[in-house]
């Protein structure tokens, strides 16, 4: 094992399940840093949840090499398991049993002693506000509750890699947003985690974002460096006073190519530009000056960081994506 | 929503360290646990588990009568009757077997009433029904039935066969005691006769000639009636050597005095006195044994064996408490095989395999942790059960431990069923399915009404996979008469409970892969 693997939870190199029918994963590179939170974002269908059920030892891989936690997971050992924390994307709830006695099954299944149950349930009840439905049975459980009770299922033993399968679907923004929390939170206590979703904005939260399309990884990166992959770089909105100053502007600002990668009409704008450069705020000043400075002067009335979504850059890649199939096709 | 507390998420690593063989009990509790807490959250299914069974069987025990079925019947007499059989005595000879419901001369009207199902059976009593036997023909009895339940009719043609029997001793009883009369009657004459032997052997007068051969004639008709009367030589027979010899004597005086008949209108008399003298010694012999005959009770002359029964145990036990043991073994294996049938399927459906998969746990944890919650409460049900079954007066006459031993074995073997059907199935309604038609193949085919003999060897396979053939067998042997149970029934439930028990590891093994 080299020196960056050990620090790498996760290692991947073009690992394929094949289906059949176009179902699977296809050559999957990537790697999951200890520490960090990889988010695996796509929409349904598109094979996030093979990708972990491959790096958790349950699907063996057909071609590729996969290693988590440094070890090959199809022949994990109990003591690499206990290692390792998994909510899946189906609730496994059992309506009868009581939250304690929901969470004590499945630490229990980890080789917990009742002890150290009771004391560590204490502690994540607490960390996700259920100490006062500790008793409650799990039918009785709002949605919210159900899988806060799953997150909980799934610290018991104290993993230091944890897969969470779409773990915020179907939940209220709050609490939604109250889950990244908690994920943030155990990050920054030094575990990693590796969470599936199929909403985009949740990426904003990601150490790592992996965007996934028919069982391929089209990028990984962090959050900032896919915006700056797909967009060539941050953009400055401009918005001229004088729409008759549209030309001169494009044709300054394209002359500045040490600055500049790039600036278009922005779409169904008659006064606007996009201006495409490294870092908006640092170079903002300079592009106005520059526009200022032309005589006679290009005035601006307005300019300012464009904040891009990530449902646009997720879009924009999947286009990307699109494009030369459709290319092979046509 | 509070604000996320301060404290670390992470644990420390020294509190999680436990070694490795308390892990593996560990993990089995889990699922034990598990199991026990849900059953025990559901106090309906333990009620209907331990208190409906309990009432049924008191229920079959206070409103049981008979298992014999009761034949309503109506017999047709003839128009006479039956000349020395009293209605009455009919009535309490066929009453034995059946419901008498009516006695009529009247055939159409029973039939009637056996069209509309008002009563099962007609019985029609023949006409003339002594003349009809002089004449060397069997009387018959019609019975006719309306029964659709195959044992009722297996069951009807058995009594009327009794109830025939039980009608031709009767007859046999009254001819037989009609011909003592006769023969008493006749006997006298037979002393009396003897000395007209003497006569004819001292010589007769021609005065007396004529006087004498009436009588002699006389004599024979009585003679010849006589022989006519008396019971079939099998029933003189049976009883004795000297009844045995009653009709050969007796037509060896007929053929002798016809002879001698015939000797005193050919006047050749004097020429046979051997055969005279011969003739009297027989009369004297018939003059015995017809005195033997008509001193025997007609009852003892016509059934010579009598009935004598006694039970090793005093008598046998009361239905419910018969069928207890077969109460108890189908209890604890519906139970089981209900319970079992659950088990998996539901889990697998919910998606715990997979959350097991990811978890350090071993598939034989998983099943030995469940086998063992069942059992225990599965055990503790049919505790609860054998101590109600003991307060209602249902005995345990054997070993405890043995019955322990088998209930525990029958217990594991049943779960071994329920759980294979839970690893075949599909869905839980499909798993209950499975369950259902598993209780109906063993009400049927595990000796618990049907005898296990009554079916044919192809049926065997069948009967010996069902635990509840050998927990039966087993349980009657230990509760009711105190012996060990057969080697078969261990034999048995330890084959069902390692195969179904292999069985179950391989399929779950292949589901838990593809989770």
């Amino acid at each position: 094992m080299t020196a960056t693997q050990k620090q790498l939870a996760i290692h991947a190199e073009g690992v394929e399940v094949n289906f059949g029918n176009g179902a699977g994963i296809f050559d999957q590179n990537y790697s999951v840093p200890e520490g960090t939170i990889l988010g695996m974002i796509g929409p349904s269908g598109c094979g996030k949840t093979t990708t972990c059920r491959v790096a958790l030892g349950l699907l063996a891989p057909q071609r590729g090499t996969i290693t988590t936690l440094g070890r090959t997971p199809t022949r994990f050992t109990a003591e690499d398991r206990e290692r390792i924390g998994y909510i899946p994307q189906q609730f496994v709830l059992y309506p009868r049993l009581s939250v304690a006695e929901n969470i004590s099954f499945v630490a229990s299944l980890y080789g917990m002693s009742t002890r150290q149950i009771n004391v560590r349930m204490d502690e994540l009840l607490a960390f996700v506000d259920l100490t006062d439905a500790r008793d409650r049975l799990g039918q009785n459980l709002s949605g919210g509750m159900q899988r806060r009770l799953m997150l909980v299922g799934a610290l018991m033993h104290d993993p230091v890699l944890l897969f969470a399968d779409e773990p915020t679907a179907g939940i209220d923004p709050v609490l939604r947003q109250r889950f990244w929390e908690y994920f943030r939170r155990l990050r920054d206590e030094g575990r990693t985690l590796v969470v599936t979703t199929q909403i985009v904005s949740e990426a904003i939260y990601c150490d790592y974002v992996a965007v996934m399309r028919q069982g391929r990884i089209l990028a990984v990166d962090t959050p900032m460096g896919l915006r700056r992959r797909v967009l060539g770089g941050e953009i400055i909105d401009l918005t001229l006073e004088d729409p008759e100053n549209i030309g001169r502007a494009l044709a300054t600002l394209r002359r500045w190519r040490e600055v500049v990668k790039s600036v278009r009409v922005a779409p169904n704008s008659e006064t606007d530009l996009h201006v495409v450069v490294e870092d908006a705020r640092e170079y903002l000043p300079e592009v106005l000056n520059r526009l200022e400075n032309q005589r006679p002067r290009i005035v601006v009335a307005s300019a300012a960081p464009l904040d891009v979504s990530y449902d646009d850059i997720f879009i924009r890649l999947m286009e990307e994506a699109q494009a030369p199939q459709e290319a092979d096709h046509g | 929503m509070a604000e996320l507390s301060d404290k670390p998420v992470v644990a420390s690593r020294e509190t999680i360290v436990t070694p490795g063989w308390q892990r593996w009990l560990i993990r089995v509790r889990a699922y034990f646990w598990k199991e026990v807490n849900e059953i025990r959250r559901q106090p309906l299914l333990i009620l209907s588990l331990i208190i409906g069974p309990l009432l049924v069987l008191i229920l079959f025990g206070s409103t049981y009568v008979n298992s014999n079925p009761r034949v309503r019947t109506a017999v047709v007499l003839p128009a006479e009757g039956i000349p020395g059989l009293e209605e009455e005595q009919l009535r309490q000879v066929i009453g034995l077997n059946f419901d008498l419901r009516l006695v009529t001369r009247n055939q159409a009207e029973a039939e009637a009433l056996l069209a509309t199902g008002a009563i099962d059976l007609i019985q029609v009593l023949p006409d003339n029904i002594f003349q009809t036997m002089r004449s060397g023909v069997s009387p018959e009895i019609f019975f006719t039935a309306n029964v659709i339940n195959p044992l009722v009719e297996g069951w009807v043609q058995y009594l009327a066969y009794a109830q025939v029997n039980e009608i031709n001793r009767t007859l046999l009883v009254v001819t037989t005691a009609r011909a003592q009369e006769e023969a008493a009657g006749i006997r006298v004459r037979v002393v009396d006769f003897e000395g007209k032997i003497l006569e004819f052997e001292q010589g007769i007068s021609e005065a007396r000639k004529e006087a004498a051969e009436q009588d002699l004639k006389t004599f024979i008709d009585f003679l010849d009636e006589l022989n006519r009367i008396l019971p079939p030589q099998e029933v003189l027979a049976q009883h004795s050597d000297e009844l045995a010899q009653l009709r050969p004597i007796l037509t060896r005086v007929r053929i002798n005095l016809r002879e001698v008949r015939r000797a005193l209108l050919d006047e050749t008399l004097s020429e046979g006195l051997l055969e005279l003298t011969k003739t009297r010694s027989d009369l004297q012999l018939l003059s015995g044994t017809l005195e033997i005959f008509v001193n025997i009770a007609p009852d003892r002359l016509v059934s010579p064996v009598k009935l004598s029964y006694r039970n090793l145990r005093g008598s046998a036990y009361s239905a419910v408490v018969y069928y207890s043991p077969g109460v108890l073994a189908l209890l604890v294996q519906h139970t089981a095989i209900t319970l079992g049938a659950l088990a998996l399927v539901r889990e697998r459906l919910m998606g715990a395999f997979e959350v097991f998969r990811v978890a350090p746990v071993s598939l034989h944890q998983l099943i030995i942790g469940k086998y063992l919650g069942y059992i225990v409460f599965i055990g503790l049900a049919t505790l609860a059960l054998i101590i109600a079954m003991l307060v209602i007066g249902v005995p345990l006459l054997g070993n405890w431990l043995q019955f322990a031993g088998l209930t525990l074995l029958l217990i594991i073997a049943s779960l071994g069923v329920g759980f294979l059907i839970s690893a075949l199935s599909g869905s839980d309604s499909q798993a209950i399915q499975l369950a259902m038609i598993s209780l109906l193949l063993s009400i049927f085919f595990s000796g618990f009404f049907i005898s296990v003999e009554s079916f044919a060897p192809v049926a065997l396979p069948v009967v010996y996979a069902i635990p509840m053939s050998h927990g039966l067998a087993g349980f009657q042997y230990l509760m009711l008469r105190g012996l060990p149970p057969s080697p078969g029934s261990w034999l048995g439930l330890s084959l069902i409970s390692i195969i179904t028990f292999a069985l179950v590891v391989i399929i779950t093994r292949r589901q838990l892969q593809r989770a």
